[in-house]
């Protein structure tokens, strides 16, 4: 046995495939300690936050220390964020249109343009030609310039009088003022931003490789053991036993297995659909190709002379088939095994895109994301993040475990080995 | 070699989702994302099974292009109709999504299963680009005003009879004058083969009589003290139900042999029509209307112009996020569907594509979706756990979320019977109910109710128990309803909350609607809260919603396709209901609708979760311009309905190429 391991640990492609998924749980135990929340957890009060650093505005402002920081290219930045080279263009086109000529706008003088623009736009006119929505944009851009136009030496911050009701002035915030993020009472890194409900993608996104892990798990073990099961049983036995099993056999071989799946998903109906339930029927759906293959192998097992040997002497068919069959067979059945787990996942997760997967309030799983995703239209409006990382997860999960049994196979198999 | 297949499969979705992404035009495999299908539409996609497609007679005074399309019959001409209606001029024609769903039955005005959303919907905003009402409603305004009919309705002084006049320009499309005999006659083949116009109005509706060629008498179903029974619904079929030719009908009648089920089921390919627009191509994958150049309403005494679109298309999607690309693309002018983050579309994208408003919520709510409760459901009987649901729920990450901010907030429209609109808010106190309404997120005061009442954790389970059972409810909407599953998953978070285990399910919709209207009998288990919709704008509101939201005559319905459906049952406001349609006095009015606002909150039989557009309005302008936009100085104003709907179908008369 110790030997078998070594042996295996030899193999570079398993030892990167196990090394990719040992990370993986790694992270699936680790990363709950540093992120307590629930996965399920509504963060966001709006869809699809894009990914990064919050910090709120209203302890940054308040933070016990404010720095004075004297950066030279600040105002330049800060213009540059309200007003892009695309608005000043859009700018010069309404001035234009207005009659100005194009030599007297300077486009990098922000002063004069945005005094030539005060003195000329009118925000209710249509010019010849233009769109309406063309109209709302020059709306959008004037109203970005009035943080411009204010910006004197900072804002000022006020209170309400409890007593009267009146503004007061507390303090104010200056232009070179800035807080040192660490001492912000309130940061909150979304590193992969959030999803349509507001929940925060990263810890689901763990949460729900854990759930899909498991799934794929159990789906697994029930495809395996069934298929194991009855490979031995019709390879051993023979006769009318295997004619029956094959006859099932054969059945489920030419039905489309994802379509079976879809059928019994959906006839379970979606109130009964729990994480484990979808993983009992994926086992229960997958379990053919390893009954043919191990029947085969049994099949040219069952005349060798140690086999025989052991009928000679009385031993039962149980022990038999434990003792003097299954040690032969039992790197195939691993190596089997850790295909289903990869094709469990992948089952899911094309469960859930066609909305046929777990129900959705309990656990997060990686198809449930995507169909969500997909509800959602993030895929139309460009919001990567809410599905692009669950289709790297299942990439990775697949590759990984495809890797160790390839790795495996190179050590196992004869024909293989170098 | 195991689970290749599944493999295979998955690829193949996730690598098509992929493709998406990366901006390709191609509709991704994903589940249909519906929005509300009113009952009718919903009907239609069975009777669709049952629907020939075959190509009969052509449309009479069909002009020149369909004409030549179909005269020569069979599947030839179905080949060429096709080469057209793939090649319309794009400068001629308006493209729209979100009206038609699946192929189109039929064009048969009575019938209620046409799934024809360009061409027919008979409501509150009548679809009047085919068939015209006599009157056109304006949600904005409230107002009806004359379409087929000539200058404004009256009653008369025991407000039991309606009298109008019809245009004399008004023509059908085969030349003949639109009479007030055809408005009786419509009426009497409604009631004759008992169609859903004819049921849904025979109660209230005695009958219609020409008077003269041009003059109509409405005449109300009286009630034992001699009083109209119902002013309010007779005055609004004027807006309401088309008028359909009498030649034609009979022409149908002789057809069918006089059985209903057969007039019914008619796709009555060569109806007469009145419209602006005839059916020019329909299959599965598209609809196309085209203008009838030889339009009455060309009139002074009516646009004195013809629509400016030659053609209305509209390509069938298989999903929102199908039409969505394609709005992006600029192959759909006019959206009606649901864009979540619509204003990505502008802010970010950089598209000449804007919405009726220019800042969320973007379009006028008109209805108000809303969760029902299974007033059976043990505990649900509790106004403690009731409204400690209600108040608990986190409403604005609803908006935020599920509507994307498409809907406006709970502190800007505080909740009452009333839809977001400036005429409806004014029909009731707000002051007198202030301290009833409530703005969710309320966790320590639901809490506190649920304590008072008794309600409590006793076994230390986590959840509360009333009479000893653990509160534990199931809440539910139809399967791919994307913006009613979010909000339901919000309601059952806050169910967590406060104690209360709020598990969701969303079973199809063809299970759904069969459930859930079936009020003649207990509701099963499964459904203790679920989504429904209330009315939405229209001549009959807010009355119509009150009564639907609140009225007992729906219970003990075997098919229930109006309201109340968690069964509420309450004699005083049934009375406070039936007060409403006869009263004139704007005070009286506003007093019982107060009153009525104060038993809804008070007794919290559903609750509102959020306002939704009579339709949603969005437009691309990369080929047309000038759509109606919120002060847009439009007298009366074009409502955002698509230009088909009530008074919206001006704004056909106002769009330009850009230019």
């Amino acid at each position: 046995m110790g030997h078998t391991i070594r042996q295996i640990f030899r193999s570079g492609k398993f030892v990167v495939g196990f090394t990719i998924l040992m990370s993986v749980l790694l992270v699936l135990v680790v990363y709950p300690w540093w992120v307590p929340d629930p996965p399920l957890q509504i963060l966001g009060q709006g869809t699809f936050f894009p990914p990064g650093i919050y910090v709120s505005a209203y302890d940054a402002s308040n933070a016990p220390v404010l720095y004075t920081l004297n950066l030279r290219d600040a105002a330049d930045k800060r213009i540059e964020s309200r007003l892009s080279q695309e608005d000043r263009l859009a700018m010069q086109e309404w001035l234009v249109a207005d009659g100005l000529p194009e030599s007297a706008i300077d486009l990098a003088d922000t002063d004069a343009l945005l005094a030539l623009w005060e003195e000329h736009y009118e925000p209710d006119r249509r010019l010849p030609g233009m769109t309406f929505a063309r109209m709302r944009y020059y709306q959008r851009v004037d109203a970005g310039l009035d943080s411009l136009r204010s910006a004197g030496g900072g804002e000022i911050l006020a209170a309400r009088n409890p007593e009267t009701g009146e503004l007061e002035e507390t303090g104010m915030v200056k232009l070179t003022d800035y807080a040192n993020i660490s001492q912000v009472a309130n940061v909150r890194i979304l590193p992969l931003g959030t999803d349509n409900f507001g929940r925060d993608v990263l810890t689901q996104l763990v949460a729900a490789t854990g759930v899909s892990l498991l799934i794929g798990f159990v789906a697994g073990l029930i495809a395996t053991a069934i298929g194991l099961t009855l490979g031995l049983l019709a390879g051993y036995i023979g006769g009318w036993v295997d004619d029956i099993i094959m006859f099932f056999t054969n059945l489920f071989t030419v039905i489309p297995t994802f379509v079976l799946l879809i059928l019994i998903s959906f006839s379970i109906g979606q109130d009964q659909r729990g994480a484990i339930t979808i993983a009992v029927v994926i086992g229960f759906t997958s379990w053919v190709w390893t009954t043919r293959s191990v029947r085969s192998q049994v099949f040219s097992l069952r005349n060798r002379d140690h086999v025989n040997l052991s009928k000679l002497s009385g031993h039962s068919l149980p022990r038999i088939i434990v003792a003097d069959i299954l040690p032969y067979i039992a790197s195939y059945v691993v190596m089997a095994l850790i295909l289903q787990i990869s094709s469990g996942i992948l089952a899911e997760a094309g469960l859930s895109i066609l909305g046929l997967g777990p129900r959705t309030t309990e656990v997060p799983t990686l198809g449930l994301m995507m169909n969500w995703a997909m509800i959602y239209q993030a895929h139309v409006l460009g919001n990567w993040w809410a599905y692009l990382p669950v289709l790297l997860t299942i990439a990775l999960i697949s590759f990984s475990m495809n890797l160790m049994n390839t790795g495996l196979d190179q050590v196992f198999n004869p024909a293989l080995r170098d | 070699m195991k689970g290749r297949f599944t493999g295979l499969i998955v690829l193949l979705l996730i690598a098509s989702m992929a493709l998406a992404a990366c901006g390709g035009g191609s509709a991704p495999a994903e589940e249909a994302v519906a929005t509300e299908a009113p009952a009718e539409e919903a009907a239609a996609g069975e009777a669709a099974a049952e629907e020939a497609a075959a190509e009969e007679a052509p449309v009479e005074e069909a002009p020149a292009e369909e004409a030549a399309g179909e005269e020569a019959a069979g599947e030839e001409a179905a080949g060429e109709e096709v080469a057209d209606a793939n090649a319309l001029p794009r400068n001629e024609t308006l493209y729209f999504n979100g009206q038609q769903w699946g192929p189109v039955v039929g064009w048969n005005p009575y019938s209620g299963s046409n799934n024809n959303g360009m061409a027919i919907s008979q409501s509150d905003n009548a679809r009047v680009t085919m068939f015209e009402t006599p009157y056109l409603y304006n949600m904005l305004d409230g107002q009806q005003y004359p379409l087929l009919a000539e200058g404004a309705w009256s009653w008369n002084e025991e407000m039991t009879e309606i009298t109008f006049k019809l245009k004399a320009a008004a023509k059908w499309s085969d030349g003949t004058p639109v009479t007030a005999e055809d408005v009786a006659y419509t009426w009497a083949t409604h009631v004759k083969y008992e169609t859903p116009t004819g049921a849904g109005n025979k109660d209230y509706i005695d009958t219609i009589e020409a008077v003269d060629a041009q003059t109509v008498v409405v005449k109300a179903k009286l009630d034992e003290n001699g009083k109209a029974v119902n002013p309010l619904i007779v005055a609004a079929y004027l807006s309401t139900n088309y008028v359909i030719q009498k030649a034609w009908t009979e022409a149908l009648e002789a057809r069918s042999g006089g059985d209903a089920t057969q007039l019914l089921a008619d796709t009555a390919e060569d109806v007469v029509y009145s419209g602006p627009y005839t059916r020019f191509f329909a299959d599965d994958t598209k609809v196309v209307l085209v203008r009838d150049d030889n339009y009455w309403g060309q009139d002074s005494s009516m646009w004195g112009k013809l629509p400016t679109a030659k053609y209305l298309a509209h390509t069938i999607f298989k999903d929102n996020a199908a039409g969505t690309t394609a709005l992006q693309a600029g192959e759909v002018d006019v959206s009606q569907q649901f864009n979540s983050n619509v204003q990505d579309l502008w802010l970010k994208q950089d598209l000449p594509i804007s919405t009726y408003l220019p800042e969320a919520p973007y379009g006028i709510g008109a209805s108000l979706p809303t969760a029902f409760f299974n007033l059976k459901s043990p505990g649900l009987d509790q106004l403690a756990v009731r409204k400690a649901i209600a108040i608990a729920v986190d409403y604005p990450t609803i908006i935020a979320n599920a509507m994307t901010n498409q809907s406006a907030t709970f502190d800007q429209v505080p909740r009452s019977l009333m839809n977001p609109t400036a005429g409806e808010q004014a029909m009731y106190d707000q002051a007198a109910v202030a301290d009833l309404q409530w703005a969710g997120n309320d966790l320590e005061g639901a809490k506190k109710l649920l304590d008072d009442a008794g309600i409590v954790d006793s076994d230390g389970d986590g959840w509360r128990e009333y009479d000893g059972k653990k509160l534990s409810y199931v809440a539910t909407c139809p399967n791919g309803w994307s913006d009613w599953q979010a909000a339901i998953e919000v309601v059952a978070a806050a169910g967590k909350e406060i104690g209360i285990d709020i598990t969701t399910n969303y079973p199809e919709w063809s299970v759904y609607q069969t459930v859930v209207t079936k009020s003649d009998a207990p509701l099963p288990e499964g459904y203790d809260i679920f989504m429904m919709w209330s009315d939405g704008a229209g001549p009959t509101q807010p009355w119509g919603r009150v009564r639907k939201m609140l009225s007992s005559e729906f219970v003990g319905m075997a098919s229930n396709w109006n309201g109340n459906w968690g069964q509420y049952s309450n004699p005083q406001a049934d009375e406070l209901i039936a007060a409403i349609p006869s009263e004139t006095d704007p005070a009286k009015l506003k007093e019982i609708y107060t009153e009525l606002v104060k038993i809804y909150l008070t007794d919290v039989p559903s609750f509102t979760l959020m306002y939704r557009p009579q339709s949603f309005h969005t437009v691309n302008e990369s080929v047309w311009t000038n759509f109606p936009y919120d002060g847009d100085g439009t007298v009366p104003p074009v409502p955002p309905l698509n230009l088909t709907d009530g008074w919206s179908i001006a704004g056909l008369y106002n769009v330009t190429l850009v230019q």
